[in-house]
Order: C-alpha cells, then structure tokens, then sequence
C-alpha cells in the first residue's frame, strides 16, 4: 500500500497533516487528517484556583480567546451560583460576535478566498493573499477593515485584542462608555456594506464550483448547536439540539451541564485532537457537524432582517432540508457576519447595555461547572470540577474544532476519492483535499509562536513505508 | 514618524523580548515614535502603520547555535506565510500594494531556543539594554 501525506496543511490555524493511502492497484482507498501538536491544557490546569481559568484556558488560542473566555467564565459562574445582571451578559455577547466576525473575516478574506478568486487548480504562487492584493486589492483591504472592526471592539470592551481581560466571572469587567457606544455604532452601516459585497461575490461565483461543492464532506450527518427554544440563531445561551440530515430534531433542550450523556469522546492513535460523537449513535455512526452550517441548519431564524433575508436563500439550496454540502460553510459564514453587525448593532442599542451594573460576586457554591458557548467554529464546552475551596481537580475541554473532527476526516477521504490520481498526482487536487479542511476553518491552535521551520512537501511511502516520490509545495 | 512593533507571547519566556523592548522604550517618551505592543502579528496592524516612513519590529527568533545574539535582517524573518497570524514582510507588503505606502523596515531579533523561560536573566536585560539604546540613540 502506498501513502500519499500532505504535511503541513497550509492556509489553515496550527499543524496537521494529510495522508491518502492507496491500495495495490494504486486508487485512493482511504485518507485521514492527523493533528500534530499536543496542548495538553486539561492536566496542567489541576491545581490552579478557579479565579485564573479564563486567563490560563484563554491561551488555548490566539484567534479564538474569547470563546474559551466566555465558556470558562460561564463554567465559573456556576460554581459561584452566580447569575451575570443583564448589562454584564450583553457585553460577553457582544464581544462574542466581535470574534466571531473577526475570525470569520480572517478565514474568508485571506485564507479561503484565493481559492474562489482564482480557482483550486490555479498556480499555488498565485493562489495566495500576495496575488490577491494586486488583483482585487479593494477585496484585501476590506477583509483588513472588517476584522479591524471586530478587534478594536474586542479591544475597547475586553481591554485587549488578544487574550481580553475585560470578561470576568459574574458578567463584565467593565460598562460600556457612552463614547465607545457611539464609535461602534458609526462604522456599522461601512462593515454591513462590506460583508453584504463579500457575500454577493461568493454567490455570484458559486457555480463554478459545482464540482467542489458536491465531493467536498458533502454527505448526511447529524448538526450540533446551541439554540433557543424558539429555534433563533444563538451563539450565547440556550440548550443544546442535535438534527439529522432530513431536518429531523432528534435531540432538543440538552442543558450543556448535560452534555457527557450525549456526547462521547473518542481518541484515535494517530491524532491529538478527540473525536467527540452523539452517544446513542456509537462511535463511528454518531459524527455530527459544527459550526455556521450547523448553525443555520438548525435556526429558523437569524432574528435579524438582512441575514434573515439571505437565511431563506441558505435554506432554499436544499429545499428546506438541512444544507449537507461542507463548500457551504464558507457562505454561512458570509451569513453569520452579516448577523454579527446586526445583532452588535441591536444590543448596543439596548439601554440595559450601558448600565452601570455589569458584575454579580459571589463565593464557591458548587464544586462542579459547565460553560457552553458557539465558538465561530462550533460548539465550546468548558468543565471544571473543583475543591470547596476552589481548587481545580479536573478539566475536560470539547474545543470546537474537535466536534468537526469525524466529519473532517470523512470530507477528506469523499475529496480524496473523487479528485486524487495517483498516476497523475496535481498541486490542484491536493490543494482540493486540503480546502476540505478550510471548508471548516479548523483552529488547531495559535497560542503560541511556531517553532522551527515547517516542511512543505507531499510524501508518497509504498507498503514498505519507503519513500518513493516527494513533492514540494513550499 | 517611525513606529516599532515589539510582538511575542510574554508567557513564553524569551519569546517576551519585542514586548519587553517596547515596556522599556515607552520610558522614553522618544519624539516621532509610536510603540505598538502585539501577541502577534495580524492584518489589521496595517492600520497602524500607515503614517509610518520607518517601521522596526522586533521579535524573538528561534536559533538553537547563537543564543542571545542580535541581529538586524530582513531575510531570517522575512518568510511570506499566512495563518492566523502573518510575518513582517507580509505586513509590509500588504501596505505597499493595498495602500501605496513603502516605509523602510527593519526587523531586530534576537536569537533564542528558550521559549519555556528567561535561561539568562542578566543577559536578556543586557540585550533588551542594547536594543532599546539603539533605538534611542537614533532619534
């Protein structure tokens, strides 16, 4: 059997690798996404104080930190019993979807739009931001805009880009000032712009990727997200629902203090990241997708008008049944940052926001906490369990790129199969299996600088495991 | 006006040394100078820059043989990349194409494989001392 590995993925958050292995007639017969790097954040966390969670497991990334903020700062408002007054909720939200339209500009902007601009099979010196900057600069600086926005909201009400501060057990560290209201408010009709014209491109682009859309992790799966009880799209609050690929709900009302009775979490030998799954399913049959395609596959309503407008053109690609096709992340993710411009523009205009009362204190009343919080990847569950005295005993972290992981590897094998020639091995399908991957924006982790120089090559090893072709892609 | 850019992660050992610089800079209230602090760099930054004529980053670089030495070079971390966070060349190239601006650049490094911990703390401070002394002296 020959190997084919893709080591690293490019254009993605952290480090993975691809192999595609080949049978003896030389066909793919099967591939898999390997996580490499090793965290660790569950087992070093014991013994710290509850107070330091959401500093130590915000380090967890550097794109995503106020997803772990916000999940562990809930976690830990249930172990102090505590309920955030209002003022203090609304600002966690907002500064939630901040990162969630920063983040999602990041991926659409600069990560994935090369693709879409100049195709999967076009030069890879040409399939990157550097070619894009001279062609569509206007694209490039409102990608730079738009996620400045995000960051600078993320900044003024968190107290950092990177990393906030400003999320604190018991609500907010701080209220909201009249002056930073207004700034935020004044950009917004800009940045609603620019995504409505981000999105427009997307679709007016689509059918060039019939191909794509149908063999990139386009298959039946069960979707996972947090909801409200009348189904509205939610990234803060509510329960947990689990829908099958016909619309079913087969699951509703999970609290996430729950969760461990609906999801399991499988390890496999040759990856870091977990492989949660639904529970009653079994381990594998029970992959679920997360994330903005979960997301819309299961809200029936954004509860905004321009996204909910587009929402009803998301939901007609499939005839009202859940969107399968993985291509589609990327145009509900065009879906959600429209809704984040909203709905930061409907809670700042909510005058519980501006109150002076953003924090409840409390002491340790429970020696067990789950957070729960929809990450711009999907669905984030933080659990501690803790000493009377607040002493961390145990830590069990879902991040929400894990949720994907089943789907992600099935997506590669699907894209694999249907683009990958051994005899005739192209830059253009194997930038194919590594866009599968980018379908789910994964973030494998950018806490910390990388060390070292990252190799770029295929390598294809026969069942010896010799090495009988290498091909660089640095 | 010139801007530096210190950037690394400050639980990271000496990979804290852009930010370390830039916390001793802003003792010196140095004329025409903006200081930026970040955990990394990102797009957005180019925002920041764009009143720049001169921009200097500096930032920890990975190096096992010559610990602690410093460097001025725009080709050891000069590699174009795009993850979710982007290295100086990028950044300046984003700012030369998207907004016509082509400041001078200039990257400081220092060289370290010690990103648990400070190993030396006495020759850490000697080169932040260095650096920032560049710097100032070159007002």
């Amino acid at each position: 059997m020959k190997t084919i590995v893709i080591d690293p993925v490019t254009r993605i958050e952290g480090h993975s690798k691809i192999t595609i292995s080949l049978n003896e007639e030389g066909k793919v017969d099967g591939a898999k996404i390997h996580v490499t790097q090793f965290r660790g954040f569950e087992k070093f966390c014991e013994g710290r104080m509850y107070s330091e969670m959401p500093a130590l497991t915000a380090r967890t990334c550097g794109i995503c930190p106020v997803s772990h903020v916000i999940a562990s700062t809930k976690a830990i408002d249930e172990i102090l019993a505590l309920t955030p007054p209002q003022a203090g909720i609304n600002i966690r939200k907002i500064i939630n979807l901040a990162q969630i339209l920063q983040s999602h500009t990041l991926n659409f902007f600069h990560l994935s739009s090369p693709d879409f601009i100049y195709g999967f099979d076009a030069p890879k010196e040409d399939r990157n931001i550097f070619k894009m900057m001279q062609t569509h600069p206007q694209m490039a600086r409102d990608g730079i805009n738009l996620r400045a926005f995000g960051q600078k909201i993320i900044e003024e009400l968190g107290g950092k880009r990177i990393h906030p501060t400003g999320v604190v057990p018991g609500g907010a560290a701080h209220k909201i000032e009249l002056s930073q209201k207004e700034v935020i408010l004044a950009q917004i009709p800009d940045m609603l712009k620019i995504a409505q014209g981000a999105l427009e491109f997307f679709k007016t682009n689509l059918h060039k990727f019939q191909k794509e859309i149908d063999s990139f992790a386009a298959f039946p799966s069960l979707f996972m997200a947090l909801t409200n009880k009348d189904k509205t799209l939610e990234h803060y609050e509510g329960t947990l629902c689990f829908m099958d690929s016909e619309g079913n709900i087969i699951k509703d009302a999970i609290e996430p203090g729950d969760y461990k009775e609906f999801i399991g979490e499988a390890v496999e030998e040759d990856s870091y990241l977990k492989s949660p799954y639904y529970k009653p399913l079994g381990y594998p049959q029970g992959m679920y997708r997360v994330g903005p395609l979960a997301r819309l596959n299961i809200a029936s309503t954004c509860g905004t008008p321009l996204a909910d407008e587009e929402l009803k053109k998301f939901k007609a690609l499939n005839g009202g049944k859940p969107v399968l096709n993985s291509f589609y992340y990327h145009y509900a993710r065009l879906i959600e940052i429209i809704y984040t411009i909203e709905k930061i523009e409907e809670l700042l205009n909510d005058e519980e926001t501006i109150s002076e009362n953003v924090k409840a204190t409390s002491s340790v009343s429970k020696t067990k906490g789950v957070g729960c919080s929809e990450a711009p990847r999907g669905t984030l569950f933080h659990e501690y369990h803790v000493t009377k005295d607040g002493v961390i005993t145990e830590v069990n972290l879902i991040i929400a790129t894990g949720n994907n992981n089943l789907a992600m590897n099935a997506g590669v094998k699907q894209a694999a199969l249907a683009f990958v020639d051994s005899e005739n091995i192209t830059d253009g399908a194997l930038n194919r299996v590594e866009a599968v991957i980018r379908c789910f924006d994964p973030c494998l982790s950018c806490s910390t600088h990388a060390l070292g120089i990252l190799s770029s090559k295929i390598e294809i090893v026969d069942h010896n495991k010799k090495i009988v072709k290498v091909i660089d892609r640095s | 006006m010139r801007v530096i850019v210190g950037y690394g992660n400050e639980l990271r050992g000496e990979d804290a040394f852009g930010v370390d610089v830039i916390k001793k800079l802003e003792k010196f209230h140095l004329k025409n100078t903006k200081l930026i602090s970040a955990f990394q760099l990102t797009p957005e930054i180019v925002l920041e820059l764009l009143e720049a004529d001169e921009i200097i980053f500096i930032d920890a670089c990975n190096n096992e043989k010559n610990h602690y030495a410093l460097a001025c070079s725009l080709s050891v971390q000069s590699r174009f990349n795009l993850s979710h966070h982007i290295s100086p060349k990028t950044i300046v190239s984003m700012l030369e194409n998207l907004y016509e601006k082509h400041p001078n650049f200039f990257i400081y490094s220092m060289m370290t494989d010690s990103f648990d911990n400070i190993k030396n703390e006495n020759i850490y401070k000697m080169r932040i001392e260095q650096i920032v002394q560049h710097i100032s002296s070159a007002q």
